[in-house]
């Protein structure tokens, strides 16, 4: 390689990876060291060592964050891997005006959360939302409930309405896939007598396993970061009871100004998505098969 | 042979089969749609409608009256500007440190390039939160906070992370014989990136348009961190600082919502098969 062709290639690659580490890594650093730090922002920091998060493991209000994102995660994991391989299975034959059918099941993923919560504030009103109003309907009206506002049914009520729009997500991961399933092969199972639930028991969910790997990734990753949801639903509330980490760290940090302990949430939330990096990188089999 | 055993059935119960899918999906999709359902319907009421009869119903006389009051008494045309001048940069430079970065790991091996590379695209998995309160206090001391440039910079920096991996893959699978004759011709590296490699990439682009394109719109915690004002608020900042003001006015809510969605619904319409293939990164292909 020519000095020139060296000289052009760290041009190009040092402007992009110099905003990378100006705006992702060093950030990144920072909130570690503020993590050691007792501090509102603005006062004279103070050096604590690990003593915010020795008081996260103490504190009932990250305890209770904690484990509302624990809940979150497994429902996340199930709920609409499970929808979107039904709609998916549902949808992959060739039928009349599929490709419509498609579209209106993928339109939720191109919603933003701030409008997916707006939505599902308007079904969950307790005068009017559709779902006291279907519960009268049918008469379990004793069901109807302030669902945002109830500590029992809030965090299940964002729970909802997040699976909602990741359905769609799963659902397009999964009839990409569905279309390298080989159709010969369902077909010589079904002249071997395979009914359709073996064809999709033994054929179709193993070929389907790394798309199912990605998307339940996806799901991890995707919950973790969640905030906008709980930001728009509920604010983490009432009393807390819908605290997920990342919406606990914003209010200990922007509400209570507890900024040094924000950050050390941050880097327990971050530390939480690095092990489910490494373990994603580590099924590189799949992801290889995923990034082609 | 399918299709041999499809034809030997009568026409009649495949007909009936065919009604039974068509209507078991149409109705799973009601309710599954029914969210969307539902604020097409509000945003088309008046309030005083709402008022008297609750939001689910067909309207009576459907009306466009609350985007009217939408776009006329609110400061959404500024929120929706802000959102494409957020955007559509944010979205190209991003697209082009992909290039620049796609070009640089595809085409050349170096030391530390794997480890590099991963640490470039680990950004995707990074939780926002672990670099907010450092950027917040950047932005502040450096007099940008409550402007748009907070948030083009940062979607910027967290974009290179997809958009480095989607080039750099798709700069892999073509052949390496296109660099190296265009060299031997006498041509830079810059020639060649941009006068081969990108004109060739253009699916690529495409693809990492519509998804940059959604993401970066669709986005409320940067400008809920980074601005105060109306004149830096972007749509979906803007829609959740209105909900205060506008708490029992549900039609007009319901207006900016499906103003604010017609973006990224048109973008996704259009572009449908770049925005899957997008999503899927490639998972279709063997």
């Amino acid at each position: 390689m020519t000095r020139g062709s060296r000289l052009s290639l760290l041009l190009m690659a040092s402007g992009p990876l110099a905003i990378y580490a100006v705006f992702v890594i060093y950030p990144l650093l920072q909130s570690t060291l503020y993590s050691t730090w007792k501090w509102n922002g603005m006062s004279e920091p103070e050096f604590i060592g690990l003593d915010n998060f020795v008081r996260a493991l103490e504190d009932p209000l990250f305890h209770g964050a904690f484990w509302n994102t624990a809940i979150w995660l497994v429902v996340a994991i199930v709920v609409p891997t499970l929808l979107g391989l039904g709609f998916a299975v549902l949808l992959d034959r060739p039928l009349r005006g599929s490709r419509v059918y498609k579209s209106m099941f993928y339109l939720p993923i191109t919603l933003s959360l701030v409008v997916v919560g707006q939505v599902w504030i308007w079904i969950y009103q307790p005068d009017w939302g559709l779902l006291n109003t279907v519960l009268e309907l049918i008469g379990l009206g004793e069901f109807t409930t302030f669902w945002l506002g109830n500590p029992d049914t809030a965090l299940a009520s964002v729970i909802v309405a997040w699976c909602w729009q990741q359905t769609a997500l799963a659902l397009i991961l999964y009839l990409a896939a569905l279309t390298t399933v080989p159709k010969d092969l369902l077909e010589a199972a079904a002249i071997d007598g395979a009914g359709s639930w073996q064809q999709f028991r033994k054929i179709i969910v193993p070929l389907l396993r790394p798309a199912t790997v990605v998307i339940i990734a996806l799901a991890v990753i995707n919950t973790l970061k969640g905030f906008d949801i709980v930001y728009i639903l509920t604010k983490g509330g009432p009393f807390h009871t819908s605290d997920n980490l990342a919406m606990f760290m914003y209010s200990e940090t922007f509400f209570k100004m507890h900024v040094g302990y924000g950050a050390a949430i941050a880097v327990a939330l971050f530390l939480l998505a690095a092990i489910v990096i490494v373990l994603y990188f580590r099924q590189s089999r799949a992801a290889e098969r995923l990034y082609g | 042979m399918a299709e041999a055993i499809a034809t030997a059935e009568p026409r009649a119960r495949t007909r009936i089969q065919s009604v039974f899918v068509h209507g078991f999906i149409v109705a799973i999709l009601l309710v599954y749609a029914a969210p969307i359902i539902g604020v097409l319907l509000t945003s088309l009421q008046t309030n005083a409608e709402i008022a008297a009869r609750g939001v689910w119903h067909i309207p009576e006389a459907a009306t466009l009256v609350n985007f009217e009051d939408v776009l006329a008494n609110t400061p959404t045309p500024r929120y929706l500007l802000n959102s494409f001048l957020v955007t559509i940069p944010a979205t190209a430079i991003s697209i082009l440190g992909g290039l620049l970065l796609g070009y640089v790991f595809s085409q050349f091996r170096f030391p530390f390039a794997e480890l590099l590379f991963l640490l470039v695209i680990a950004g995707m998995f990074f939780p926002p939160q672990a670099m907010l309160i450092p950027l917040f206090r950047l932005f502040n001391d450096i007099g940008l906070y409550d402007t748009l440039y907070p948030m083009i910079i940062v979607h910027v920096a967290l974009g290179m992370s997809i958009t480095t991996l989607l080039m750099r893959n798709f700069m892999s699978a073509l052949p390496s014989s296109l660099r190296e004759a265009a060299i031997v011709d006498g041509a830079s590296e810059w020639s060649v990136l941009f006068r081969v490699i990108v004109p060739l990439s253009l699916p690529a682009i495409a693809v990492l348009a519509t998804l940059q394109f959604t993401w970066i719109w669709n986005d409320f915690l940067w400008p809920l961190i980074f601005t105060r004002s109306e004149e830096a608020k972007t749509i979906m900042a803007g829609i959740d600082a209105l909900k205060g003001q506008y708490n029992v006015a549900w039609a007009s809510q319901a207006a900016m919502s499906v103003i604010a969605s017609i973006p990224t619904v048109v973008v996704f319409i259009v572009f449908q098969r770049y925005f899957i293939s997008g999503l899927t990164l490639g998972a279709v292909k063997e």
